[in-house]
């Protein structure tokens, strides 16, 4: 039983440091990336090729080294940052709102398609797998599992702490002008999209290294695994937590997957057919996304204002409290340029 | 050289299914200022609609493509009322993630209720005929017929009706179209009905070529009409219909150098190359404006 | 009139599409001064404004800042050199607090790299503390410190007004560009603004106004440059332009369109 919640949970933190990256690049700089998925894809694949050896046929893949788990991970997170500064480049350079949106889903399924075809890359339909226990050392198998979840939390911890500090930095505030009006932001001297690209490289390299540390936690991937709709799932996380609020989207990560696995487990999906339960998460997933977006776009933990400090300090119940109009966010506004550019 | 040729036959074919589905996309755009990422699954549930009533009632051909327009027409209607209008007052974004959370249910419920495999259709090919230097199965020229009178019709409908007019009026500036007295929320219906029609019937004519649908052709339906729409020009008509024929003879000619699966690579590629170099589409005249600062 | 120039606008010309918005512009600006930019609507006044700060490139012609081109530079690389241009309605940061609009204002640029706001937790503290204590005193000063924890989409329009010039004095610069500041203005509001004006030339600001409201023109500006039909027709103090044949035809044969 134990076993169950700390593997649940360790999954939980794992889609927590993702859900802190892909944030980054939504809830700060307003970018809606729908590829985030290719790097945490990418991440699991390069942490794999290079811990699990060369490939014997018929299985092919790229690189096969045998390096030490933790170096590999490393190695994966530079590769996925490479990799997001080329896509970056090109999207965000003149690419905004729909259209940046659009580009980055025709990307994610650009390369879905690639890798599930071009097996030389990371063998295809059946992807790779032999990654166990990376850093087991003599450990028994359960204590494997405690150790690895410790792991995972403390992973977590840390990537928190990064980015709460830089989400409440100078950089942090620059990045929330830049979103909330880019012409103002330049204005003051803010090189528009020298802080998004920043931001989304940092945001990729989270969504790597939450690639590096599932690899070890499921030890297969193929891209079963990762089909780019699996992206609302973590969306819906942030939504419900708190979007540009890395607690709340650490607390959403924690429902929205908790949650979801627990309620499917009472879902029963007969056996004549097993795609009923998936397909019944995925139609919740897609509701609760419409209706945070309609009632409550701010989510639990809405996004911190920067104050003096001077403010009565937020109890529970203030969270629940109606905002007075002077508080109410302008998230569900529409605005006259908010349609990503000129149109005819 | 024939093979040359017949690769631009079987892309116009192909571009015609696509034109469809693109048109209809754009219309969506053009009088709801939204990019519906849905849009795919409209499609697909016009295909799913025909083959029931293939399988269930022993329709024939022409009533199946009957049943897929009414039954796309409706879907779009329902898109329409109980997501888009309800979105209205939102930001462009939080409209397009919610039209994703549709897509993502729609896509489901069909594979709740038909299964994940494939399923096809029975109607017949037909011959294949030599028309000048293309080579076509009968049923395909059926197909690139009835895709001409369906874009006459739209033609007819926009550029010469009253409702026309009024979507023209309601696409530039829906307010002002209000204060000129017209019905703003009956010609937004109006048009996801038409769109909706038009997208089930693509559907249905999908299914007819290919032979065989499943809950998720709407993803690649919706990649290829966006980058149809927004290579050519997103918004208007005739500028997504040439976008549409470009795409489909670029994907044509490359398949016949690579395998179809990288066929959307392909047409990825080509949408960026066109969202960096002409973002307002190719066949829009005015610079480039997507971006200021 | 004394004063050496500061910003300096050769020749320049810009055509959209067609239509000759700006046609061989030349005006000079000198340091310490407040200038009013008049004329009838579309003399090219707010496209004179978007070429000198980067936003759109001119066909021709040159504008040099404290001796420095600025064609072909970026609106943020023109605004590092100390240019500072408002637009016509308020552009305050929607979903941020209106403390946080200011201290944007007047943030180091330096500190706000991943690094420097990762790393400096020593000194990081003092900067933060002294950085509010200004703040809050510009915030005072423009009567915005009753709502400075409030998300700045709550203000009203006077007060997003008055946001951005606190948000200006905030960056200090050495130019500063209003895009008709008084549009849609009370009185009250606009003596207030007025006021506003001559603390930014206190504080050593150039300023530039563009402005319908001639009155308002006349109580602020020490010189006044007339534009009409993308072409500078006048420019000289106040009074002396009310002679001005050209000025007086480009307004009232204007009016008649």
């Amino acid at each position: 039983m134990l076993q169950y919640w700390t593997a649940i949970l360790s999954e939980a933190a794992i889609f927590g440091i993702l859900a802190l990256g892909i944030d980054m690049i939504w809830g700060w700089a307003g970018d809606f990336d729908l590829s985030a998925y290719a790097y945490f894809a990418l991440g699991v694949y390069m942490t794999m090729v290079l811990t699990i050896g060369k490939p014997t046929s018929p299985v092919e893949y790229i690189l096969g080294y045998h390096l030490p788990y933790l170096l590999a991970v490393g190695i994966a997170v530079v590769i996925v940052v490479a990799f997001a500064s080329i896509i970056g480049a090109i999207a965000l350079r003149s690419l905004r709102e729909v259209y940046f949106s659009i580009t980055t889903l025709g990307a994610v399924w650009a390369i879905y398609y690639l890798v599930e075809n071009y097996t030389p890359l990371f063998n295809g339909y059946n992807g790779v797998y032999g990654l166990f226990d990376p850093m087991g050392g003599g450990l028994s198998y359960a204590a494997y599992h405690y150790f690895f979840f410790a792991f995972c939390l403390l992973a977590l911890f840390l990537v928190y702490l990064v980015v709460q500090r830089l989400s409440r930095s100078p950089f942090g505030r620059m990045v929330r002008a830049v979103r909330d009006d880019e012409r103002a932001a330049s204005v003051y001297g803010r090189n528009v999209f020298w802080a998004k690209y920043r931001t989304y490289l940092f945001g990729a390299g989270l969504a790597g290294f939450a690639g590096g540390l599932f690899a070890a936690y499921i030890g297969a991937f193929n891209p079963l695994d990762w089909k780019p709709t699996e992206i609302f799932v973590l969306y819906a996380a942030i939504l419900v937590g708190g979007r540009g609020n890395p607690r709340g989207v650490i607390l959403g990560s924690f429902i929205v997957y908790v949650g979801f696995v627990e309620m499917t487990r009472y879902i029963p999906s007969p056996a004549s057919r097993p795609e009923l339960g998936p397909a019944l998460r995925q139609i919740l997933i897609g509701l609760l996304i419409i209706l945070m977006l309609k009632f409550r776009p701010s989510g639990i933990f809405p996004e911190r204002l920067g104050t003096d400090g001077t403010e009565p300090k937020r109890s529970l119940r203030t969270l629940f409290r109606r905002r007075p109009s002077g508080e109410e966010s302008s998230e569900g506004l529409a605005t006259a340029d908010a349609t990503g550019g000129a149109q005819a | 050289m024939s093979i040359f040729w017949i690769s631009i036959g079987m892309g116009l074919a192909v571009a015609a299914i696509l034109a469809l589905s693109a048109v209809a996309f754009t219309l969506e755009y053009a009088v709801s200022r939204v990019v519906n990422l849905a849009h795919g699954e409209v499609l697909t549930i016009g295909a799913y609609a025909a083959y029931v009533g293939e399988t269930n009632f022993h329709l024939n051909l022409y009533m199946c493509a009957v049943v897929a327009t009414i039954a796309g027409s409706l879907a779009g209607m329902g898109l329409n009322f109980f997501l888009i209008e309800q979105f209205r007052n939102q930001k462009a974004l939080s409209t397009l993630i919610a039209t994703l959370g549709a897509s993502l249910i729609l896509q489901n419920l069909l594979l709740i209720g038909f299964g994940g495999a494939s399923v096809s259709y029975s109607f017949a090919q037909g011959n294949l005929l030599h028309v000048g230097p293309f080579l076509w199965t009968v049923l395909t020229i059926k197909v690139m017929i009835s895709t001409l009178i369906v874009a006459a019709i739209i033609y007819v409908m926009i550029q010469r009706t009253r409702i026309g007019k009024a979507l023209r009026a309601v696409s530039q500036n829906r307010d002002l179209a209000r204060v000129s007295g017209i019905p703003a929320r009956q010609v937004v219906m109006h048009t996801w009905a038409l769109a909706g029609a038009v997208s089930g019937f693509a559907g249905f004519l999908y299914g007819e070529t290919v032979g065989t649908i499943t809950p998720s052709i709407g993803n690649g339906f919706l990649l290829l009409s966006i980058t149809a729409a927004v290579g050519g020009g997103l918004g208007r008509p005739y500028a997504t219909l040439g976008g549409a024929l470009v795409l489909g003879l670029v994907m044509s000619i490359a398949g016949t150098y690579t395998s179809s699966a990288y066929q959307l690579v392909i047409a990825f590629g080509f949408l960026v190359v066109m969202l960096l170099i002409k973002p307002n589409g190719i066949f829009v005249r005015g610079k480039a404006q997507m971006v200021r600062a | 009139m004394t004063g050496r120039p500061l910003l300096e606008i050769r020749g320049i010309a810009k055509t959209f599409g067609g239509v000759v918005a700006v046609a061989d512009c030349s005006m000079t600006i000198r340091e310490g001064t407040v200038v009013g930019l008049i004329g009838p609507n579309g003399a090219g006044k707010s496209s004179v404004i978007d070429l000198v700060s980067g936003f759109e490139r001119p066909d021709r012609g040159s504008v040099l800042f404290d001796g420095v081109e600025l064609i072909g530079k970026r609106p943020d690389q023109i605004s590092r050199l100390g240019l500072i241009r408002t637009f016509q309605t308020p552009r305050e940061w929607r979903d941020m607090s209106v403390i946080d609009n200011v201290r944007v204002g007047r943030s180091d640029l330096k500190r706000e790299s991943i690094w420097r706001s990762l790393v400096s937790a020593g000194n990081h503290r003092d900067l933060e503390k002294r950085e509010t204590e200004e703040v809050r005193a510009l915030m005072t000063h423009y009567r915005l410190d009753e709502v400075r924890n409030r998300r700045a989409v709550g203000l009203s329009g006077g007060q997003k007004r008055l946001l951005e010039f606190a948000r200006i004095a905030a960056a200090k610069p050495r130019l500063t560009i209003l895009d008709e500041p008084m549009g849609g203005v009370n009185p009250v509001l606009g003596e207030r603004i007025g006021e506003a004006i001559r603390e930014l030339k206190r504080a050593g600001s150039t300023v530039v106004v563009v402005e319908h409201n001639l009155p308002f023109i006349e109580k602020t500006c020490d010189e006044v440059v007339v534009m009409d039909l993308g072409t500078v027709i006048a420019q000289g103090p106040f009074g002396e332009l009310r002679d001005n044949k050209r000025v007086v035809d480009a307004y009232l044969g204007n009016d008649d369109e």
